[in-house]
């Protein structure tokens, strides 16, 4: 099938400039391959951000203090236990 | 709300590029002049008219900020700036290759289409510091809108003035007297010029939509009082 499709495609001279044009539309891919790869390593940082912050809200319903993953290591964050400790307990 | 429509779009998009390269490379009849290094046009002069029309769009949205106040078109405006900046960047690229193939050399000063060209990216290249030195968002968007729509309006005038300036190294193919394009290179330029387009959309739409998913992620983190993760962008604006 791919050799049939080939064979009625018509030749690509790629003498001189087919370096050159070969050259062009790979800068254009790789651009957009650039491009695609920033947009992944983004997508995984809100990824790894909404597993911290779904841990937080998870042990914060527990009623547990947790210590929240990356961007903050050393710390922990103290969570409080209902309501009325996050609002100075005059609730 | 950015990713409505997103998959739909980038079907689209890989459809129309698919089809644009099948038609270049196996349609498109060799150039009589240049021969086979006339097919970088097909990808070079599309990306130059979307990234010139992706800087007025810019304007246009930062027209809309202004007037509204709303910021989501200060990050319309942004985006749409952003990802022309980048089409540019593939504009100066393939462009010089096609210089170095056709007139021996990476680069011409004496050619108005190139320089001319130069000129719009690096203004375009100065809107992120322009953005980053100010630290108030409101100021911020305000001053951003106001550099989008000045150079906005440069970009119409300095592609009239290019064109009126009398150069016979420049191919000027989309003539309307002799020398213009054969209707099966038309066809093929035109179809690659609406998969530039539909590419150029869909990347500002996917760019909203992670710009949009961030920010409501820095809502969540402030409305859970979580500390901020490190490594955060301070010149894009917030999408809400």
């Amino acid at each position: 099938m791919t050799a049939a499709l080939l064979a009625s495609a018509p030749a690509l001279p790629l003498d001189e400039a087919g370096k050159y044009v070969a050259g062009a539309y790979l800068v254009f891919m790789v651009l957009l391959v650039i491009y695609v790869a920033i947009m992944a390593a983004k997508l995984q940082r809100m990824e790894r951000d909404l597993r911290d912050l779904a841990g937080i809200a998870e042990s914060r319903s527990n009623g547990h203090s947790v210590a929240p993953g990356r961007g903050s290591e050393g710390q922990s964050i103290s969570v409080s236990s209902g309501p009325s400790e996050s609002r100075g307990g005059d609730a | 709300m950015y990713g409505k429509g997103l998959r739909q779009l980038s079907i689209a998009t890989v459809v129309a590029l698919a089809a644009s390269l099948s038609l270049v490379f196996f349609y498109a009849p060799l150039d009589a002049d240049q021969g086979f290094i006339q097919k970088i046009f097909y990808l070079h002069v599309p990306l130059a008219i979307t990234a010139l029309v992706g800087f007025v769009v810019g304007g246009v949205f930062a027209i809309l900020h202004l007037r509204s106040g709303d910021r989501r078109w200060d990050a319309w405006s942004y985006v749409s700036i952003h990802m022309s900046v980048i089409f540019g960047v593939a504009v100066l690229v393939t462009g010089s290759i096609w210089a170095k193939a056709s007139w021996g050399h990476w680069w011409v000063w004496d050619e108005p289409t190139l320089v001319s060209f130069l000129i719009v990216f690096l203004m375009y290249a100065t809107y992120y510091p322009f953005r980053y030195a100010i630290e108030d968002p409101e100021r911020q968007g305000r001053y951003a809108s106001v550099f989008a729509i000045t150079a906005g309006a440069f970009v119409p005038l300095n592609f009239i003035a290019v064109r009126m300036a009398q150069s016979l190294v420049h191919p000027r193919v989309f003539a309307t007297t002799n020398g213009g394009l054969p209707g099966s290179m038309m066809f093929t330029f035109l179809v690659c010029l609406a998969a530039t387009g539909l590419l150029w959309i869909t990347l500002v739409k996917l760019e909203l939509t992670a710009k949009s998913a961030s920010g409501q992620l820095k809502r969540l983190r402030r409305a859970l009082d979580a500390p901020a993760p490190s490594g955060g962008s301070r010149i894009a604006p917030e999408v809400s």
